[in-house]
């Protein structure tokens, strides 16, 4: 580099520190090839990369746009063959632990306030061990409570319940009251107090999360399963009472997402524990038959006083092998800053940034069941957690489904059932040397 | 110095041996020899260790996988003895008809041009305990005020799978059966009415031997399909409810593709194949024993 083009450099570098933001010309010259999540939903956000072109002078080549699943295989193919010239790449908190060491901790290129204006509990979702390996963007998830606001003004539901239990009836706030309160209502085949995904992942998440919130844990420090306990056997009771009391359709071990949503969408179930993205299908008349009669609450707490929040979350990752690391790292904090939150929370989604749910939840006080939904939902995000950060996670939920269904339906107790499950379970991390 | 000069034969089949081996041998070969390693999908350097017989040891060891042997064979056994005899009937009837009966063939092939996912998810919907078509009509006729759990209970599970196999492919049977009244010489049957045989005598001695051939050969195809039973079971239940409905194909497919461990799948996958195989020896040799009845055995 000859000495007057130095000069340059070192005098721009000079300038930049005394603005304090990145200059024009920062990264000049230098181009980011980067692998995103495809999708229209997406597209808005990626318009801005052009504005971040132009403010530092660096390029940007997307060479892969997929959904996470394609995004994954694609990854881990590129892992095998060694093909990593690539520095930044689409992340969810939910694929994330599969491959610990192919993106790098963000943290050294950031500071510490850029990363405090995140939700903690994203950040903490965002990390495998210490390493911050990506920044959440606005596109996040948790269940909260949504339920049918008439069965609660009932005036002879009011009545019956203080009669039966001594206590006002109102949304649950504990998983206890959830399930007495779904067998009150429950008045099948017509009506149902509530139901449940019933089988692979899906399943294993809510029974997660329920394991959380009764105070224990899926798996012990060294990934050896730590769900056969008595949190354990406490959670799978909550589902096999609910069944045995017919307070959920009989085929809801066979339910998933889309069978759930519809389901509530149909009017014959009170309670329903759901993601954000169904809130306005639930409340549109021309999709549900549940439109103006919805109330969103946040999750109810198990026993031990935790609520649950299996959540996941998108973001933005930079490779170890990138030979431009801050640039990568500035094009990430970029795409997930205030403004680029702002912009995609506008299209329904939920915000990472405490300042920008404060944000959100401002823009919908004109619309009532708005305001309640991200109310609930900005609750909700504060007690998420990611689910288990393993590889060996969806392998697990392959051997634990089986046995909740078969707990579930009376094939075995739940004792059997989750002795059976955790013996798979420690049997399958063996054989994968996790231990 | 002579020149090595392979033999005419060898090089007139040589471009059929290089295509069977492409397209068949060589990945028979790789998946028998993945069968002895720990091959994980997610993670290519497992191809290299070689573990032995242990993933054979392990699937004959595992309650699972005979739970699920044993259920394909009940379903291969139900599944092809019904529809036989539904098939059967239905090509007698369709062989009395004089005025339409192509029209009647035609209509008959309907179901086997419908592909099995799109027969798996008719047959969930109306199977299904809520909205379903069969729930609603039962609840509707008044002969039951319950939502039956059809995808639920294990047994009305494989019954409703069992209906879906049966609707898919009875048409089968009943196509070449009716190739093989087609087949069936009048002149017997005209004697045998003049010597005073009933209706039931003259199908049981005379037109039942003809047509056992194409049951055989009827049967050989379907016992095939349905060990290898898996888009109509996948849709329906996926195995599930609590393996209640698992078929070997339903279990070697989530364990091979969703567990990304190819090497355990593939093991299980040899094993199973014994079954097909045992199948096609059995009802092939019925099929030349029929034939040599007629005094066709070649």
């Amino acid at each position: 580099m000859g000495k007057q083009k130095l000069k340059v450099l070192l005098g721009a570098t000079a300038l930049a520190a005394m603005a304090g933001q990145a200059p024009a010309g920062e990264f000049d010259g230098i181009t980011l090839q980067a692998k995103l999540i495809g999708g229209q939903q997406y597209e808005g956000l990626y318009a801005r990369i052009a504005e971040w072109e132009a403010e530092t002078g660096a390029k940007v080549d997307v060479i892969s746009k997929k959904n996470h699943f394609e995004l994954d295989k694609e990854f881990k193919s590129d892992l095998a063959a060694g093909t990593l010239g690539w520095c930044v790449g689409s992340n969810h908190s939910s694929f994330a632990a599969q491959y610990p060491n192919l993106y790098t901790d963000l943290t050294p290129y950031l500071s510490a306030e850029d990363i405090a204006a995140f939700v903690p509990a994203n950040i903490s979702a965002s990390k495998i061990g210490d390493a911050l390996v990506m920044l959440p963007r606005a596109q996040f998830d948790v269940s909260v409570l949504y339920y049918l606001k008439a069965v609660y003004e009932d005036e002879g539901n009011k009545t019956a319940y203080k009669e039966k239990t001594g206590r006002d009836l109102a949304p649950p706030d504990t998983w206890e009251e959830f399930k007495e309160q779904a067998i009150f209502f429950a008045d099948p085949p017509n009506f149902y107090g509530t139901q449940y995904a019933g089988k692979d992942e899906a399943i294993v998440g809510r029974f997660y999360e329920l394991v959380v919130a009764e105070g224990g844990a899926l798996f012990n420090e060294d990934w050896s399963p730590a769900f056969n306990s008595d949190a354990g056997k406490r959670a799978l009771q909550w589902f096999v009472d609910l069944y045995d009391a017919g307070a959920v359709p009989p085929g809801t071990t066979s339910y998933l997402w889309d069978d759930l949503g519809q389901g509530f969408a149909s009017g014959t179930i009170a309670l329903n524990l759901d993601w954000p993205g169904w809130a306005g299908f639930f409340n549109d008349p021309d999709s549900s038959k549940a439109a103006g009669n919805v109330g969103v609450k946040v999750q109810p707490a198990g026993s031990s006083g935790k609520r649950t929040g299996w959540s996941g979350h998108h973001g933005f990752s930079v490779t170890e092998s990138c030979e431009h690391k801050e640039a990568a790292a500035s094009l990430v904090a970029w795409l997930t800053n205030e403004d680029s939150q702002k912009l995609e929370s506008a299209g329904g989604s939920l915000p990472t940034r405490s300042a920008v749910w404060e944000h959100v939840l401002q823009e919908a006080q004109s619309d009532p069941f708005r305001a309640e939904a991200i109310a609930a939902f900005q609750a909700g995000a504060e007690h998420a957690f990611p689910a288990p950060q393993t590889p060996e996670w969806i392998e697990a939920t392959n051997l634990i489904y089986p046995e909740l269904q078969a707990a579930i339906l009376g094939d075995k107790t739940v004792d059997e059932a989750l002795a059976d499950a955790a013996e798979a379970v420690d049997e399958m991390m063996q054989e994968n040397g996790v231990y | 110095m002579s020149r090595f000069r392979p033999p005419v034969w060898f090089v007139l089949l040589l471009p059929a041996i290089i295509i069977l081996a492409a397209v068949v041998l060589i990945p028979l070969i790789l998946s028998f020899y993945s069968s002895f390693t720990p091959y994980k999908l997610t993670r290519p350097d497992t191809l290299y260790k070689w573990i032995g017989t242990f993933n054979y040891e392990k699937a004959i060891k595992s309650t699972h996988f005979w739970a699920a042997f044993g259920r394909t064979v009940l379903l291969l056994t139900i599944a092809l003895n019904l529809e036989m005899l539904m098939g059967l009937g239905l090509a007698l009837l369709v062989n009395k008809v004089t005025y339409g009966q192509r029209a009647l063939r035609t209509i008959m092939m309907f179901p086997m041009m419908f592909s099995p996912v799109l027969v798996g998810f008719q047959f969930k919907f109306i199977f299904n305990d809520n909205v379903g078509l069969v729930n609603n009509a039962l609840q509707s006729l008044g002969l039951t005020d319950k939502a039956i759990p059809w995808l639920v209970d294990g047994q009305l599970a494989f019954i409703a799978i069992l209906t879906a196999e049966m609707w898919s492919a009875t048409s089968v049977f009943a196509i070449l059966i009716l190739a093989g009244l087609f087949a069936v010489p009048r002149d017997p049957i005209e004697a045998a009415k003049v010597d005073g045989c009933t209706p039931w005598q003259s199908f049981r001695h005379i037109t039942l031997p003809y047509i056992m051939p194409f049951i055989y050969i009827a049967l050989a195809i379907r016992s095939l399909d349905v060990a290898r039973a898996y888009d109509i079971v996948q849709i329906m239940t996926n195995g599930g409810p609590a393996r209640r409905t698992e078929l070997l194909w339903t279990l070697i497919g989530r364990t091979g593709y969703i567990d990304a461990k190819m090497g355990y799948a593939n093991a299980m996958g040899y094993i199973s194949i014994f079954l097909a195989i045992f199948f096609t020896v059995y009802f092939f040799r019925k099929l030349n024993a029929a034939r040599s009845e007629l005094g066709m055995a070649g």
